[in-house]
């Protein structure tokens, strides 16, 4: 495993520790309410979103890290107690005297007290008339009650990434390749309509074709991660968004995307340096190979090639000294199902040193879960499509969170949603 | 994706099945060799090994189809697929076009995973037929049972090359269109297979089944455009699965008739009374029975119009002469389908006449049965008297549901409290009266009898009144009395009325256990009108006033649907 140390991080934690405690001191609230996120915890999905709105509302919450599954602590309030009855969420009122108790727990073991300050503005990509549930992300911030800001090709032109704090990214093809799916779906009309309108979005911002719009897109994302944004991607977008960086100055999309075919020595001019979690990753170069790269381990669409699914495992970090990685990988399981997407998983001979693997399948050349820095920014990748339709195909019928309540799949996209909170006030400081 | 490949392959195994299916045929023609016979039993036996012996030496004798595909068989099911492929070989030299051991080596070789050799053979059996459409079909077919659709769409376009058309690919090219998403496309290559193979439509139907709702009326536009029964029906398989019985039914009737075109309707109508599409379902068997009657379509006709609510067709539809010389059909099937019938027309007299009639044919169980529909149909009219006469003829007047529902209607709630709480049949109906009559406190309760009779005789609005009337005098059930109102105002289509009363029981009866069943029904009422504003306001009142009550789960999934933040079904 490859890991950063975190250490700028972990001293403004410690103060961010600090100042919660002080908040946190007897006679300051009568009393809190825990939010467990063990077997206890009905619903951990709207927990997240009961948090999140927490936030909002201009009240500090804490992440308990490591502490029944990640548990929240939040001030008691009528509203809270509301919000969390209607959606079924379980809490526990803690007193004074019990608060104290449980502090004293999370002193003595690998546990800690993350302060939630502030709710990060919420950004997704995704095309304008995208339903809701094509993507897991959006499905998980509508049905925990999470606002968020689709953006897609012309807001990033304008430049409205700097409004926003998380920007998420799902199976987008940033190549421009639209994952090769012209090999089989090049008559289908929602196929012929997507070319269609990114065609037009492409003329109007004055990109030649597809591919240039893309590589224009990753670009700004790139720029977005490196002033000091946090990104998270899942399934394609992790690989082609890598790919598409990589690629600045070399064509890589085929002669269906762009008119001419892949530059002869793409191979050898992609440039890694600039890419933020992978190195030295082949492209597929074939029109009529469903695959982009060796960078995905599990090649779901090569029939040749597909590899079967598996379990992967999240690790375990410590929590005081790396607070980052624990809150990514906060949960009530730690072992999982694995799920297909279009990138389903992480060579690890592709990574760049430096990258924190968070869940891995044991054995396997592949890792499931990827967090880094990148300038002064963070980058966070998760393998596959929906983590409750693991065989996910084009036109299944979506996800409804509803039944999968305590999914330990989702609850990692939505760490990632309040993981920003933690480390934004430090950025400020 | 990968899900997408399993529809193909269930869809590809269904057509090979109606495939093969239609290939016997022949084989059935001839009578099997000794030989063919015993290894059949073998097989069925599971003694493989013996089997695979007996079919190779048959195969060595003669050729035929029926050795071959059991020496393939037993070979599958022994894990030995390669050792057919030396025999498959020598049979190709002898007749390099017969087409069915090409067929046997390429699925021998898909199942072996051979991708190499699976090409070969392809490629050689074009050689040797360059104008069959075969090669082409047989490989394209299990390149899509592969799950490769790329592939496969290559062999289909290959083949229109060389041939000029792909008119004999029209299944598969229909299965590969689906399976990239091409609804429209997919459904216009199923008609043209269609029109040559009506019996694919229930795999056209289950390939198609996943088009989006935004593209279902171009599909249907395509299978829509002729009348011939084999479009029809994969239509009709759609329009059920997508929920629009009504569509299905549109789709099939107007195809001209003829038997076959009767045993579809059957069929369909068979089905749509399992769906408890009752309307539905007598349309299509009264029009199946109006072409081909039988005794048993008859009674089923008859059945779904009694349960469709036109009692007046079972005396059309099931005359005595259709049952008259099947005595024990007649007591079986006819006497309670008209007893029913004659009850529900509110014509107790001839119900009881019949009955009478066939009296000595009935067994003592049939007797109790019919006994007690006389005494529902003497209810129906208000003659109470006549309905426990009725009921005293079988010994029954005194112990069973029927008893207790007498006593009910009488206003007798301790007998009817007693006599229905024994009852072995619980059913909604059952439920709700128990519901009502164990919150009462008393013994005698006339106005809250008058109100179960009127429902009994179908009179709804007197009904409501006297459910009203008797929420005065019986304050201990007012809110379930009060309820029972609102949901006959709701069944009418009053939902004015009923929000009246569902609001009337939440903010003067809250505490009791119909206040959240009553905010739910408000809260649906409220979604219905497109209030979704106050929808979730009922909602949230409910979860947050009644937080130990069991439709809890319901109203916060409801919740999530007003609020759109899961899909609505």
């Amino acid at each position: 495993m490859t890991r950063m140390p975190f250490p700028h991080l972990r001293r403004r934690l410690v103060c961010l520790v600090a100042l919660a405690m002080t908040f946190a001191a007897p006679g300051a609230h009568a009393q809190r309410l825990l939010v467990p996120m063990d077997d206890a915890q009905t619903n951990h999905l709207k927990a997240y979103g009961l948090t999140y709105n927490t936030m909002k509302a201009g009240v500090v919450a804490e992440w308990l890290l490591n502490y029944r599954g990640g548990s929240f602590l939040l001030p008691d309030a009528p509203e809270t107690r509301r919000r969390a009855a209607l959606d079924g969420i379980s809490v526990e009122p803690v007193s004074d005297a019990s608060l104290a108790t449980l502090r004293r727990e999370l002193g003595g073991g690998n546990m800690e007290s993350v302060p939630l300050e502030k709710a990060p503005r919420i950004a997704v990509y995704t095309p304008p008339d995208a339903q809701p549930w094509d993507d897991a992300v959006t499905l998980a911030l509508k049905y925990a009650g999470i606002d968020f800001t689709p953006i897609y090709d012309t807001e990033l032109e304008r430049g409205d990434l700097t409004k926003y704090d998380w920007l998420h990214l799902h199976h987008e093809d940033f190549t421009g390749q639209f994952n090769k799916f012209h090999l089989g779906y090049r008559d289908a009309p929602w196929f012929r309509d997507m070319y269609a309108a990114n065609s037009a979005t492409a003329r109007a911002l004055g990109y030649p074709h597809i591919p240039a719009l893309k590589k224009g897109a990753a670009e700004r994302i790139r720029g977005f991660v490196e002033r000091g944004g946090f990104l998270f991607a899942m399934c394609g977008a992790t690989e082609t968004l890598e790919l598409a960086i990589a690629a600045h100055s070399v064509d890589i999309a085929g002669q269906f995307n762009d008119g001419t075919p892949v530059d002869a020595d793409a191979d050898a001019r992609l440039d890694w340096k600039r890419a933020m979690a992978f190195r030295d990753a082949h492209l597929e170069r074939s029109p009529f190979v469903n695959s982009m790269s060796d960078i995905d381990g599990h090649q779901v669409n090569v029939p040749g090639r597909r590899q079967p699914l598996g379990t992967f495992t999240l690790f375990s970090f410590s929590a005081k000294i790396d607070p980052v990685p624990s809150m990514l990988v906060q949960g009530h399981r730690n072992v999982m199902n694995d799920w297909y997407g279009v990138t389903t998983s992480f060579n690890k001979s592709t990574l760049k040193p430096g990258v924190v693997v968070l869940a891995t399948e044991e054995g396997a050349p592949w890792v499931k879960y990827i967090h880094g820095d990148y300038g002064k920014g963070t980058w966070t990748y998760l393998g596959g499509h929906d983590p409750e339709d693991p065989q996910h195909a084009i036109g299944n019928p979506p996800t409804d969170l509803s039944l999968h309540r305590s999914s330990p799949g989702y609850r990692l996209i939505l760490n990632n949603v309040l993981f920003p909170a933690a480390k934004k006030k430090p950025l400020k400081t | 994706m990968h899900r997408r490949s399993e529809r193909w392959r269930r869809g590809a195994v269904l057509a090979a099945l109606v495939v093969v299916c239609t290939m016997p045929a022949t084989a059935q023609e001839s009578v099997e060799s000794p030989e063919i016979m015993r290894a059949y039993d073998l097989e069925t036996a599971g003694k493989y090994r013996e089997a695979a012996l007996l079919f190779r030496t048959a195969l060595r004798a003669s050729p035929t189809a029926t050795a071959l595909l059991g020496l393939e068989r037993v070979f599958a099911e022994l894990r030995q697929s390669d050792s057919l492929l030396p025999t498959l070989e020598a049979l190709i030299v002898q007749r390099p076009r017969d087409p069915l051991y090409r067929t046997v080596q390429l699925r021998t070789l898909q199942i072996l995973r051979r991708d190499e050799a699976l090409r070969a053979a392809f490629e050689r059996w074009v050689l040797d037929v360059p104008r069959d459409p075969a090669p082409y079909r047989e490989y394209a077919r299990v390149l899509i049972a592969l799950g490769r659709p790329v592939l496969a769409d290559s062999i289909v376009q290959r083949s229109r090359d060389a041939l000029g058309t792909a008119h004999d690919l029209s299944m598969e090219t229909a299965q590969l269109r689906a399976a990239q998403g091409q609804w429209e496309a997919s459904a216009v290559a199923w008609r043209r297979a269609l029109s040559e193979q009506p019996y694919l439509a229930s795999a056209a139907a289950h390939a198609l089944a996943p088009t989006p709702v935004g593209t279902r009326d171009a599909v249907r536009r395509v299978l829509l455009a002729g009348r011939a029964l084999g479009e029809r029906r994969a239509v009709a398989e759609l329009e059920l699965g997508w929920g629009s019985p009504q569509d299905a039914w549109d789709a099939l009737r107007i195809v001209p008739p003829d038997t076959a075109v009767a045993s579809a309707w059957a069929e369909f109508g068979e089905r749509a009374l399992g769906e408890e599409q009752f309307a539905i379902a007598r349309a299509a068997l009264t029009a199946s029975l109006a072409i081909r009657r039988t005794p048993e379509l008859a009674i089923r006709a008859a059945d779904a119009a009694l349960q469709a609510g036109v009692p007046s067709d079972v005396a059309l539809l099931l005359p005595l002469a259709e049952v008259a010389g099947d005595p024990e059909r007649l007591v079986r099937d006819y006497l309670p389908l008209h007893v029913a019938a004659l009850s529900a027309l509110g014509r107790p007299s001839d119900a009881s006449a019949l009955v009478e009639r066939y009296d000595r044919a009935l067994t003592p169980g049939q007797r109790v049965r019919m006994s007690r529909a006389l005494a529902t149909a003497w209810v129906r009219t208000g003659d109470l008297a006549r309905a426990r006469a009725a009921l005293g003829t079988a010994g029954d007047a005194d112990s069973s549901e029927a008893a207790g529902w007498l006593a009910l209607y009488e206003g007798r709630l301790g007998d009817a409290r007693r006599l229905l709480r024994s009852s072995r049949e619980p059913g909604p109906a059952l439920a709700s009266a128990l519901g009502v009559v164990s919150r009462t406190r008393g013994d005698e309760g006339a106005a809250l009898g008058a109100a179960f009779l009127a429902l009994a005789r179908g009179d709804s609005a007197t009904a409501i009144a006297r459910f009203v009337q008797a929420s005065e005098r019986h304050p201990e059930a007012r809110s379930a009395l009060l309820l029972a109102a609102a949901r006959i105002h709701a069944a009418r289509g009053e939902e004015t009325a009923a929000v009246a009363l569902w609001s009337q029981i939440v903010g003067t009866m809250g505490e009791s256990p119909e206040a959240a069943e009553s905010e739910l029904e408000w809260a649906r009422a409220l979604r219905r009108r497109g209030d979704v504003r106050g929808a979730i306001a009922r909602l949230e009142h409910l979860i947050l006033g009644s937080p130990q009550s069991a439709l809890l789960p319901q109203a916060r999934r409801e919740l999530e649907q007003a609020r759109r933040s899961i899909p609505s079904p």
